[in-house]
């Protein structure tokens, strides 16, 4: 086990940032903790490199206990968001800083710079200074610096945060190669759940200091199993039912239950589907399809490669659908107009977890 | 750029105000007194200057100036240090008191070391005497000199990001590597400005360093204090050709303090296109 964090808490003054935060990091997965600004994902992540200290809870790392060592004597590699190279230096003699503190062999140090000058794919630019670099070059200087002196663990602090869109994908799929290619451990913290689901092998979910759910990006998106996280990636639908025997009863229709949710027999619960598991037709289907009943498309929006659809059901709510162009099309579908709603797939939640964690939002995806 | 129009009467009279003040303050005095070194040749000059007590007081005045930059640059930088990155009781007092040699009159800065230092002091030296020796001049040029070092780095010092030495701590840096190779090479600039106004501010200064050393020839005697007398006794060419000669000096300051500055506003340029 790489990373081991027990019940580790952390306050400012009276303020708590991190709350009863306990997880198991395997060694070689990519991980991402996952939440909204001032959720205490960074202070986590200063926290296993040993900048900020712990109030209480223990940090292990490979097996050692580092809660009360210095950030020297842990051996993490940090990436930070921003500036963090040493502007008076050279590229090489960033990359180089660490082994040079650790009086590597000439010979060694120079060889090793240059490798990993060509793993981040700037191999001519050894002799430049950070000012002399685009963001996005300077940020995988400060991965190959972090890398050098090869760290046990690699913690990232949003580190594309302040890249432009389309450097931040591509320096995302190259800390992914070079990720595989190393076999590295390594936590990155973002806010932005696409980037999230790009590179993760696992996402926690981390909301005001507490660590919410943790699952693979899938896992996380199908089957969440708390409405915040369910709100928090992508859009979601949420309808109020009432599961019963086999069925689950929203409003006067009812939808066959999940099976793996007869523990939720007798209890009112939410129904939960994404935007794009909505079947819409104009005529009714087939029996044994969740139909959830019939409601008047009332706005159309084009997206792109996709149209948000939404819907007054009967019983007066609203949801979205995604259709494609095409089904679009073939459907025949225009404002106004009534339709069948079916559910492709759904979820179930009980309504107490819905209680207790109220989303702040419904964040959209795109 | 600005754009450039036709100046008007008001500007003109802005413009001129400022010449005449420059001229009259600085730039006349400057004339008259390389005139006056130069009034009988160059002969009497050179010969004047090569006196042993003029050259003795420009060795005490060097040499203890470079001894209070010392002090001060060592000093003056664990004070910026502590007012930047410790918080304690009286810190804001501490900070504003760091300005005192700046509005103290020197002379009487020079006083209060007589009274502390002198035979009956608080602090009467046991070993070797202070007041009226040179050890009094060093501890005067440095207290009149203090404040440099220090206002010059605490605001760059403070403006510093804490990444770049986060970053050198989880590599594995110590704290004294990470001061030594990450924050003293982003504070460098301003230190050497401070320890240049520093040494400018020793070697000019006079009250303090007459009431504390006393102005005995060939011994405490300084630059200034020789020019003085010199101006007392008549002896025009000394108190000119001394003059010019730390005229110079001053020149030669102003020429680095400019280098330097620029190189400050390079510095802040990289960072502003990074």
């Amino acid at each position: 086990m790489s990373i081991q964090l027990e019940r580790v808490n952390k306050s400012y003054g009276v303020q708590p940032v991190v709350r009863d935060f306990s997880l198991e990091i395997e060694t070689g997965e990519l991980f991402v903790l996952l939440g909204a600004s001032g959720s205490g994902k960074s202070t986590l992540l200063r926290m296993i490199a040993g900048l900020t200290e712990v109030d209480s809870g223990r940090i292990l790392l490979n097996d050692q206990d580092v809660t009360h060592l210095p950030p020297q004597k842990r051996g993490t590699g940090f990436v930070f968001q921003n500036y963090s190279l040493f502007r008076h230096m050279t590229v090489a003699q960033n990359i180089g800083f660490g082994l040079s503190i650790r009086r590597t062999r000439r010979q060694v140090h120079v060889q090793r710079v240059q490798e990993l000058l060509e793993l981040i794919g700037l191999p001519d630019y050894g002799d430049r200074y950070p000012s002399q670099l685009s963001g996005g070059q300077q940020q995988r200087v400060a991965l190959a610096r972090a890398l050098a002196y090869q760290p046990s663990v690699l913690l990232l602090d949003e580190p594309f945060g302040a890249l432009d869109v389309k450097i931040r994908v591509q320096l995302r799929q190259n800390l992914r190669e070079i990720h595989k290619r190393l076999g590295l451990t390594a936590i990155l913290v973002t806010h932005d759940q696409e980037e999230a689901f790009d590179i993760a092998d696992r996402i926690g979910i981390i909301e005001q200091g507490e660590l919410l759910e943790v699952g693979t990006p899938s896992e996380l998106y199908r089957r969440p199993q708390n409405l915040f996280t369910a709100t928090f990636l992508g859009s979601t639908n949420i309808l109020r039912a009432r599961r019963n025997g086999k069925s689950v009863y929203v409003g006067d229709v009812s939808i066959p239950a999940p099976p793996e949710t007869d523990h939720l027999t007798g209890q009112p619960v939410e129904v939960l589907f994404r935007p794009e598991e909505v079947e819409l037709s104009t005529v009714r289907p087939a029996a044994q399809t969740s139909v959830i009943g019939s409601g008047t498309v009332e706005n159309i929006a084009f997206a792109g490669p996709i149209l948000r659809l939404s819907v007054r059901l009967a019983s007066g709510e609203t949801i979205q659908a995604l259709l494609t162009p095409g089904e679009f099309r073939e459907r025949g579908i225009e404002p106004g107009q009534e339709v069948w709603v079916s559910l492709k797939d759904y979820h179930l939640l009980p309504t107490n977890t819905a209680a207790e964690k109220t989303p702040v939002a419904v964040t959209e995806t795109n | 750029m600005r754009e450039i129009k036709p100046r008007t009467f008001g500007a003109w009279l802005l413009i001129g105000i400022a010449l005449i003040y420059a001229t009259v303050l600085f730039i006349l005095p400057m004339i008259a007194i390389v005139q006056g070194a130069f009034a009988n040749g160059i002969e009497p000059l050179l010969e004047t200057l090569s006196e042993p007590s003029v050259i003795h007081a420009f060795q005490v005045t060097f040499v203890l100036s470079l001894g209070a930059v010392l002090i001060n640059a060592l000093l003056g930088l664990t004070t910026a240090w502590v007012l930047v990155r410790h918080r304690f009781r009286g810190r804001k007092l501490f900070d504003a008191l760091v300005d005192i040699p700046f509005v103290f009159s020197p002379v009487i800065a020079g006083y209060a070391m007589i009274v502390l230092f002198g035979r009956d002091g608080w602090l009467a030296p046991p070993i070797f005497p202070i007041v009226f020796a040179l050890p009094g001049i060093l501890l005067a040029k440095t207290f009149v000199s203090l404040p440099f070092v220090t206002r010059e780095v605490q605001p760059v010092l403070d403006s510093l990001t804490p990444e770049p030495e986060e970053a050198a701590y989880t590599i594995g840096a110590s704290r004294w590597t990470t001061f030594r190779r990450v924050i003293l090479p982003e504070i460098w600039t301003a230190l050497l400005y401070g320890i240049v106004l520093t040494f400018a501010r020793a070697v000019g200064e006079f009250g303090a360093v007459s009431v504390v050393g006393g102005n005995i020839e060939g011994y405490t005697e300084t630059a200034t204090s020789f020019v003085f007398r010199a101006m007392n006794d008549r002896n025009n060419v000394g108190a000119y050709g001394v003059s010019v000669l730390l005229g110079v000096f001053s020149v030669l300051i102003l020429i680095i303090m400019n280098l330097l500055r620029r190189r400050m506003t390079q510095g802040v340029r990289d960072v502003d296109s990074a």
